[in-house]
């Protein structure tokens, strides 16, 4: 019992170096890079009156180090600045956007995991057959596309030609009730399907080359030998430990699926942070994008810190290691 | 000394042979040829692009024209050849990507091959890679382009400061299995410099994996290059695969117009498949065990 806790203490406490260390690098980037951060952080168009009392509101006549110490102050009661734009805290604005987001990676994730898992074992159970080369040829090509053209060709055969499904937006307006849920759904299908598309490949490689590493090994051997059914040997045996690299790749893949959802956001209009990202670009509303960098570099920290418990859950071994 | 030297660089000679033995199983691989050609047509065109097309400015007559004989891949929606946009975009997208993952391999493969060889530098090391591989790379180059400025400059080095630790993590575990082995206890008692032991016998042992990481960085900048670009954080003046996407979507052309999306898209595929079967060919070529012989 007492290992499970250090091993949960310890992955909270890597979590929450990893959390300062995305602070510290987003306030050294705002700091360092060239130009007056002055300048970066307040607009041309302001008046001299409203620039100084930001100026001062960031604290930036004071040392860097005190600076430094105060910003991590203001998060800390999540005061992450005003937006330019909007002339609103950017925590509003960022928090309206957020559970599109989540909803959108989560979404696709699961929907990865769902097709992947089958498809690696189908592969797998027969190397070289038809389905796998098909696969590992699928994987190499879908590992190497570009997010937002899979988006395009996906709006405009099924939404633009076919009018299957709508091709922007995460609702319609004036929809309520149980048809809101559907109307959400649906929306989601095209952006939750291109990053499925994108991230496929790498699980289904994975899976495939360690489920037949594991196929191989001396106890699936004796599980059959003893006559267990196939079936039983792969799903049961082998599939356990050849889920644990792919638990793994969760970990590694999490900052490319931020990526690609924000890539995914733009093409499809979907009100998420990634949208709000493009438009903070487009507005040079920095505090905005300060904002979107530190919430999401949150999201997949504390993702990750879920995916490593969950390794804990299916590796016995790694909690005492 | 010098013959203890001589007599240890031999073994360094041992890989030539093995060089030949890889580059003859490589070149029995059919898909690997094949995605070399590809390359190098993509270099070719690249290089020569003022000989293939205009480089494309001004407005046209012809308005979101589809492919035909005389714009072979259509027109935009300001009525500029797609065909002389996608040759000229392999130009800047090529440069991006060789630039920044030359780049990033160099930091990449020295802070690997310095926190392999010194322990001490190691437990630091590794936890810095650790905790920048954790951080989500697309949106912090965003920050970082957005508030430079977009320019050819600023996207390489955005792309390269972002991308060494991944360099880092492939070639530190493949250089720590390394300093276990014998030959480097060997080296050490042989009195050589640790600057020479790193040089002759470390670095030749991590080449392919150094090899498979160039061509892998250089596609994934690419591709990240493309996505900026596509934000419209890429560089405005110059032509760039994610540029002319990021124009169809601006102009709402890639709603009626397919061929001003597809085009580039299938530029950037062709470039990044034929780079990732490269380095799948190089690895089973490298595996004595994969090759036939």
């Amino acid at each position: 019992m007492t290992q499970v806790v250090r091993f949960t203490a310890r992955r909270i406490g890597r979590a929450l170096l990893t959390v300062w260390f995305a602070v510290t690098v987003t306030f050294l980037l705002l700091r360092l890079l060239p130009g007056d951060p002055a300048l970066a952080v307040a607009s041309p168009n302001m008046t001299p009156a409203a620039r100084l009392e930001l100026l001062s509101q960031y604290g930036l006549d004071d040392p860097l180090f005190v600076q430094y110490g105060k910003y991590l102050w203001q998060l800390l009661h999540g005061n992450l600045g005003i937006s330019f734009a909007r002339q609103v805290p950017v925590t509003e604005v960022l928090m309206e956007r957020l559970p599109w987001t989540l909803l959108l990676t989560f979404s696709s994730l699961l929907l990865t995991v769902a097709v992947g898992i089958p498809l690696g074992v189908l592969a797998a159970t027969r190397p070289r057959g038809f389905l796998d080369r098909f696969t590992q040829v699928g994987g190499v090509i879908g590992q190497s596309l570009f997010v937002p053209s899979v988006g395009i060709f996906l709006l405009f055969f099924l939404g633009l030609q076919l009018h299957l499904l709508p091709i922007g937006g995460s609702y319609s307006p004036g929809v309520y009730g149980a048809a809101w849920y559907l109307d959400v759904a649906k929306h989601l299908v095209l952006p939750c399907v291109s990053l499925m598309l994108v991230q496929l490949g790498s699980y289904v490689l994975t899976l495939r080359s360690t489920l037949i590493d594991a196929l191989g090994e001396d106890y699936c051997v004796l599980a059959r030998a003893k006559g267990m059914p196939n079936r039983k040997v792969v799903w049961k045996h082998a599939l356990r430990n050849a889920l644990l690299p792919t638990t793994t790749l969760i970990g590694l893949q999490l900052g490319y699926l931020v990526g690609g959802a924000v890539l995914t956001e733009t093409v499809f209009a979907y009100p998420g942070i990634g949208r709000g990202i493009y438009e903070a670009v487009t507005q040079l509303d920095f505090p905005v994008l300060q904002g979107a960098f530190v919430l999401l570099a949150l999201t997949v920290v504390i993702a990750n810190m879920l995916t490593d418990l969950a390794y804990g859950v299916l590796d016995p071994r790694v909690r005492t290691a | 000394m010098t013959t203890t030297v001589a007599g240890l660089d031999s073994v360094t000679n041992d890989q030539v042979t093995a060089a030949r033995a890889t580059w003859a199983a490589f070149r029995r691989n059919p898909l690997g040829m094949v995605s070399v050609g590809i390359l190098v047509v993509l270099v070719v065109v690249a290089i020569c692009a003022p000989l293939i097309a205009e480089y494309p400015s001004g407005y046209g007559d012809a308005v979101l024209q589809g492919p035909s004989g005389a714009h072979w891949f259509g027109t935009d929606s300001l009525g500029r050849d797609i065909f002389a946009e996608v040759v000229w975009g392999a130009r800047l997208s090529i440069v991006i990507a060789a630039l920044s993952s030359a780049l990033a391999i160099a930091i990449g493969v020295v802070v690997a091959v310095l926190g392999a060889y010194f322990p001490k530098a190691d437990a630091v090391i590794g936890t810095i890679v650790d905790l920048c591989l954790s951080l989500p790379v697309l949106p912090l180059m965003i920050l970082v382009a957005a508030l430079a400025g977009p320019s050819l400059i600023t996207l390489v080095l955005v792309i390269a400061f972002f991308s060494w630790p991944e360099v880092t993590r492939v070639v530190r575990s493949q250089a720590l299995s390394v300093v276990r082995l014998p030959y480097m206890d060997a080296a050490k008692l042989t009195g050589g410099s640790s600057f020479w032991i790193i040089r002759k016998h470390l670095l030749p042992a991590v080449a392919p994996v150094i090899v498979v990481s160039v061509v892998l960085t250089a596609s994934r900048a690419v591709l990240s290059a493309a996505g900026l670009a596509f934000l419209g954080l890429g560089d405005p003046n110059s032509w760039s695969w994610g540029r002319i996407l990021y124009d169809a979507q601006q102009s709402g052309a890639m709603q009626s117009a397919w061929w001003t999306t597809l085009f580039p898209s299938l530029a950037m595929l062709l470039l990044v498949v034929s780079a990732t079967l490269i380095s799948i060919a190089y690895n089973d070529a490298r595996n004595p065990r994969a090759r036939e012989d």
